[in-house]
């Protein structure tokens, strides 16, 4: 259980940063070699774009989590705590049909590439589906969260606390 | 019939966005709603999704993402716009001038206008409410200021419309240069002209020691600015290379003398909490008159402008939460950039580019078409987020002008300087939410000092849009263009 909870608030930590370093990281390493000892492998500028998928599909499930996708929330600011509530409310719904269309779809791809055996460009053996899986995995989490999200919010309602409406912008 | 029911699924997702349903989602379903009418298959969406994202140069986005952010967590941000101050402070308006040319030194390390809103703005609204500014003043200012961000090369949007219009990054950055400049210049003028019609800011003397002190304190800071533009203007690496050496050379920096300045400033470090109760004051805006007593004690000393010490660089346990930030703030753009690619396929498919060049076009001449382009992209940046504006009318608009002989290079930075301006005009005016969410000013309270400097950017727009030279006057030397995309 414990170990659930901290999988729970940790998941796309993990992911994001362990793709993010390699990614910066490889580049970085390998231009320094290309300066100084003008070597470099070939799939330098292959595997970091697959990382970046990791990335922008864990985070994008990541920010329907903290609520910070960008949205217009004047007008939802001003709303009643039931209007507010119905509008999270349409946000969750909205969230989980794309989500199933969109894993619906990538998971063609995905069986399509595993099906070929499709390798990432520069490698011998790095099966490109270990990638693109990133995006069906990170839209069932992104329906994990839309859910727990929901709750939260018919919780605070019922219980007649504020509405987290506004948008976590840019800003800390 | 068909025309009908595109319009439908526009009208819905148009209340969708209203309510304030995620951008992401409004175009997500307008996608799915239009394909569903004209009959195309989504399959087209699950392979965008991957495709749409598969491209060397746009890992460019992620890693001055991250260069912006370890030079704000690095406390870098911090002593850049103390160098501005120290050159800008002796002028009426000073604090504001410089928040306004930190903004341009921050833009020339990070890509993004909100980020550099975001940072610069909680650095200097606190300063500028101290100083004595009006509180609504200085966040308009500071959304104003963050416009450059895109401009100033590095620049995330100028990567995407390379990606796209398939035009060298390099290029597309060194033609952003200039007119950036030129914003921080009208804009500051601006500043200055209203500071000295209300009186306010506190001066103080001009001092070439403490330029030299606040620019020594500040070299990572200008470091990463000529590494990014020595190593993109001699095409020595791709933009997205810059971006890799650029972050690596913060990181490591950071980490290195954080140690060493934390041992040569041991004596004069600020604790949280007296930072926290600092900032809480200003935040706050009660009491002003008591705080910009204490400012003015503090100006009087002439090096006052802010006597705590911040230590550059990281520790390596804050490394993780700097990253995490950035790979949030890219699974905000990230996504919607995907998504705004396959809204343009659409759109193609639709006939949107015939109905645009017939439109367009029809005005006939180079200046007409240029007007009407600038009309529609400062339109649709009222409406829509910075990203989605460049996706969907670029490689509309782009080749109209090409035919009209429009160089690509001057219409990619005029197009991207009204994408720019969109930041600051409402309803989504996207840095003018993140001045409002520092600041805690109500977003229409900023509208009214935006105004001016709506004006004056829309000058330097004008004048970048009649004289070609300024944006592509720098292109001429050997090695520009290197990388093409």
């Amino acid at each position: 259980m414990q170990l659930l909870r901290w999988v729970d608030s940790n998941i796309e930590r993990i992911i994001i940063l362990v793709a993010y370093v390699f990614m910066a990281g490889i580049i970085f390493v390998e231009v320094i070699r290309r300066f100084l000892l003008n070597e470099q492998v070939a799939w330098s500028s292959t595997i970091p774009i697959y990382l970046f998928l990791w990335v922008v599909w864990i985070a994008c499930a990541y920010n329907v989590r903290i609520r910070a996708h960008l949205s217009f929330d004047e007008l939802r600011t001003k709303l009643s705590q039931r209007g507010q509530l119905l509008c999270l409310l349409l946000d969750g719904l909205l969230w989980i049909i794309f989500s199933v269309i969109v894993i619906y779809y990538t998971a063609q791809q995905v069986l399509l590439s595993r099906d070929n055996f499709a390798i990432v460009q520069g490698t011998d053996d790095v099966l490109q589906w270990w990638f693109y899986i990133a995006t069906p995995l990170a839209f069932a989490l992104l329906i994990f969260r839309v859910l727990q999200n929901v709750a939260k919010d018919v919780s605070d309602y019922r219980n007649g606390r504020p509405l987290k409406v506004q948008t976590s912008m840019l800003g800390d | 019939m068909e025309t009908f029911w595109i319009l439908l699924v526009s009208g819905v997702v148009t209340v969708f966005f209203v309510l304030g349903v995620p951008i992401f989602l409004v175009i997500g379903f307008w996608v799915i709603g239009v394909s569903l009418v004209i009959d195309f298959t989504l399959a087209n969406l699950g392979v965008t999704l991957f495709e749409g994202l598969n491209f060397f140069g746009l890992l460019a986005l992620p890693l001055f993402i991250l260069t912006g952010d370890l030079i704000k967590g690095a406390g870098i941000a911090k002593r850049l716009s103390e160098v501005a101050y120290s050159i800008l402070g002796w002028l009426r308006g000073g604090l504001g001038m410089a928040s306004l040319g930190a903004c341009g030194l921050f833009a020339a390390i990070s890509g993004s206008n909100s980020a550099t809103t975001a940072t610069i703005g909680s650095i200097m609204h606190p300063e500028m409410t101290k100083g004595g500014y009006d509180r609504n003043f200085a966040a308009s200012t500071i959304a104003a200021g963050g416009t450059v961000g895109i401009i100033i090369p590095p620049s995330i949007i100028f990567i995407v419309y390379g990606f796209l219009m398939n035009l060298s990054i390099s290029d597309l950055f060194i033609g952003g240069l200039l007119p950036g400049v030129m914003m921080i210049v009208a804009m500051q003028f601006v500043c200055w002209l209203i500071c000295q019609l209300n009186g306010w800011g506190d001066l103080i003397s001009i001092d070439l020691r403490r330029i030299v002190k606040t620019a020594i304190g500040a070299w990572i800071g200008f470091g990463a600015i000529l590494l990014v533009i020595w190593g993109i203007y001699s095409g020595k690496f791709s933009p997205t290379e810059a971006a890799g050496v650029t972050a690596g050379f913060c990181t490591i920096v950071g980490l290195i003398f954080y140690p060493i300045y934390r041992y040569v400033h041991r004596n004069k470090v600020a604790t949280p909490e007296q930072i926290e109760q600092e900032e809480a004051a200003v935040l706050s805006g009660a009491d002003r008159a008591g705080i910009g007593n204490l400012a003015a004690e503090q100006y009087s000393d002439s090096t006052g402008y802010l006597e705590r010490v911040v230590i550059p660089g990281f520790s390596f346990r804050e490394l993780p939460d700097l990253i995490m930030r950035s790979g949030q703030i890219t699974g905000v753009l990230a996504p919607l950039i995907a998504i705004s690619v396959v809204m343009q396929q659409i759109l193609t498919l639709l006939g949107a580019k015939e109905f645009f060049t017939d439109f367009v076009g029809g005005m006939g001449g180079y200046y007409a078409v240029l007007f009407v382009c600038m009309g529609i992209v400062l339109l649709a940046g009222t409406i829509l987020e910075s990203l989605p504006n460049t996706i969907i009318f670029a490689p509309i608009l782009a080749p109209i002008a090409a035919q009209f002989g429009i160089d690509p290079i001057h219409f990619a930075v005029v197009f991207l300087i009204g994408d720019a301006i969109g930041f600051i005009t409402p309803p989504y005016g996207l840095n003018l939410y993140v001045a409002s969410g520092i600041t805690g000013i109500p977003y229409f309270r900023l509208l009214y000092y935006t105004v001016p400097y709506f004006i004056a950017l829309s000058l330097v727009w004008l004048v970048v849009a009649l004289v070609p030279d300024i944006s592509t006057v720098l292109l001429v030397h050997e090695g520009a263009g290197t990388f093409q995309k």
